[in-house]
């Protein structure tokens, strides 16, 4: 039971960040009906901004984690501009190359300012182990479960206690009916932008921060959990990218304590593939996003 | 020709397969992330083929385009009515699979002294049967050119086709297409199956020419920059994507001060151009001037 058990802990703790990436993924494109293949090198740079500093100056976390969030906007706000608010006219998958692309520059512009291909992040110390049972809260799992259930408390507060909020999901129903009444709808979807990437930015302290390191692969690897995440929700549905996360999270380390390390990748890209099947299947083929 | 020349060439028309098959897929709408999964699937199957069961090299080649082609068979399967960002995630997922997966394939049989074959993340190394035939790089290269030009005449003729017709059909508006009559899900299928072929076949290419392969060869770079050599390029005729990998390898990478830069200004060029010319350099409009302007009389 234990082995079954403490896999599953270990998914939920996890899977909170992958639905934190999977909120901010699903921000974007239930805005802007636009998928922004950028999201997870947008946070890379953020977390090398942070970490840059914690090179230079190790000591207090609280500047790393500032200014994680701080590059994570910024270079969401170069995103917005390069390959969305440029490309309003054309069709939504030329967003969606284009985000690509300068997905591209954001990876090499990190590896040519990183002193080194790894780079350090630090963690809090503070933070305890718990037992319960036969299960081992590990330190690093709650802080990715704490801070990603707080941040999505917060997002969820912002998204439906505010009138910010109620604009965001105005136009999340309809773009043309939220322009109707009186919703500025370029300003409201590029703030909707930057608050995902600081949210994307808010996740990538998390998951740096329980592992202590950072690649320039975090950039690919967190778009495809936030993509999975946001798929496996139903494409569009916050609630749905938080159960998403934690479906993803509970089942890569499943598979990573059953049958080993390799397998948890191999796990996490059929389910995606396997999403995106099913979820063209239910969209009859006709979603053109 | 100098060496580094003639390796060039080499290259350029290698990952010219590659750009057609993500080309082909273009043109029919989709938006493929995942060709490096056919190629380094090719690769592998065409490395097998000589280096462990003693094919000769053309045949070995072929094997790689004919793996590529079931692997674009068995992905159509459920993705075929996929499009849009549905089709690019699967894709993506594709490709990132293969690689994966690669990282744990071993097939090794003993050849002479040694063990041959994939080792899963040691790749598979000596795959010698261009040297072992006596095939000069000079030869091999003039032979991927001229099967290159095959393939745009292929690819020429086909686009020229009802078949054809049919798949830009699909790229323009996949309802209507449907609506007027065209059966999506097959000529898409069929769309991705000839994609994986050509992919596969540039990795039967590639593998012989390297004489090693290695899951890292899935890279999902090569997707995108693949992809991308069509929109700079021009989608308006299959040189099109063939300029764009010649801008790329041929200027960019040749340019040495331009080394760690390359990706910051290969990712502005394309982003530039989906803003001001989103179809590249040769689009339809571009062709059909520079058809006007060969033959006057046609109209």
């Amino acid at each position: 039971m234990a082995d079954l058990l403490q896999p599953l802990a270990d998914g939920v703790m996890l899977g909170a960040t992958y639905s934190l990436l999977g909120l901010g993924f699903t921000l974007i494109f239930g805005v802007l009906r636009r998928l922004n293949l950028a999201f997870g090198p947008t946070v890379l740079v953020g977390i090398y901004a942070g970490s840059l500093w914690h090179w230079a100056r190790p000591g207090s976390l609280w500047p790393v984690a500032a200014l994680t969030v701080a590059g994570a906007v910024l270079a969401g706000l170069y995103v917005e501009r390069c390959s969305f608010s440029a490309l309003a006219r054309q069709a939504p998958v030329v967003s969606m190359i284009s985000s690509f692309a300068v997905s591209m520059q954001l990876q090499e512009l990190v590896t040519l300012v990183a002193p080194s291909r790894t780079m350090p992040y630090p963690a809090p110390d503070w933070l305890p182990t718990i037992e319960l049972g036969p299960i081992l809260l590990r330190s690093d799992g709650l802080l990715m479960w704490g801070g990603a259930t707080l941040l999505t408390v917060a997002l969820f507060l912002l998204l439906y206690r505010t009138r910010f909020g109620v604009a965001i999901r105005a136009l999340t129903d309809s773009r043309e009916g939220a322009a109707l009444m009186g919703v500025n709808v370029t300003a409201v979807g590029a703030a909707a932008f930057l608050i995902a990437s600081a949210a994307g930015g808010a996740a990538g302290i998390l998951i740096a921060a329980s592992q202590q390191q950072v690649t320039p692969y975090f950039g690919l690897w967190a778009t495809v959990k936030g993509l999975t995440a946001m798929l496996l929700g139903g494409a569009g549905s916050l609630m749905g990218a938080v159960v998403g996360g934690l479906i993803l999270g509970v089942v890569e380390t499943e598979a990573l304590s059953h049958w080993g390390g390799q397998w948890r990748d191999l796990t996490a890209y059929a389910l995606l593939f396997i999403v995106a099947a099913a979820r063209a299947r239910a969209a009859g083929g006709g979603a053109r996003g | 020709m100098s060496d580094y020349t003639v390796s060039l060439v080499i290259r350029v028309g290698i990952e010219a397969f590659v750009a057609l098959s993500a080309y082909l897929l273009l043109l029919a709408g989709r938006i493929s992330f995942g060709q490096q999964g056919f190629f380094a699937l090719g690769a592998y199957a065409a490395g097998i083929a000589t280096a462990l069961w003693g094919a000769p090299l053309a045949l070995g080649v072929g094997i790689g385009a004919l793996a590529g082609a079931a692997a674009g068979a068995l992905f159509a399967a459920p993705m075929a009515r996929a499009r849009g960002l549905y089709f690019a995630a699967g894709t993506l997922a594709f490709g990132e699979l293969v690689r994966v997966a690669l990282l744990t394939f071993e097939y090794r049989l003993p050849i002479g002294p040694d063990l041959v074959g994939p080792a899963g993340a040691d790749g598979f190394r000596g795959i010698r049967a261009l040297f072992t035939s006596g095939v000069s790089m000079e030869v091999y290269g003039a032979g991927i050119w001229v099967l290159l030009a095959a393939v745009v005449a292929g690819l020429i003729a086909l686009l020229r086709s009802r078949w054809g017709e049919a798949a830009r059909m699909l790229g323009d508006d996949e309802d209507a297409a449907a609506a007027l009559g065209v059966r999506a899900a097959r000529v898409a299928a069929g769309t991705i199956v000839a994609a994986g072929a050509l992919a596969g076949l540039g990795g039967g290419l590639f593998a012989h020419y390297a004489t090693y392969v290695e899951p890292g060869h899935a890279d999902v770079m090569l997707g995108v920059h693949s992809l991308a050599y069509g929109l700079l390029g021009g989608l308006g005729t299959p040189l099109g994507p063939i300029l764009g990998v010649a801008l790329d390898i041929g200027v960019l990478e040749s340019f040495r001060f331009l080394a760690g830069y390359r990706m910051i200004i290969f990712g502005g060029l394309v982003a530039v151009f989906l803003i001001a010319r989103p179809r590249g350099i040769f689009d339809e409009r571009m062709v059909r001037r520079l058809a006007r302007a060969v033959s006057p009389k046609q109209p």
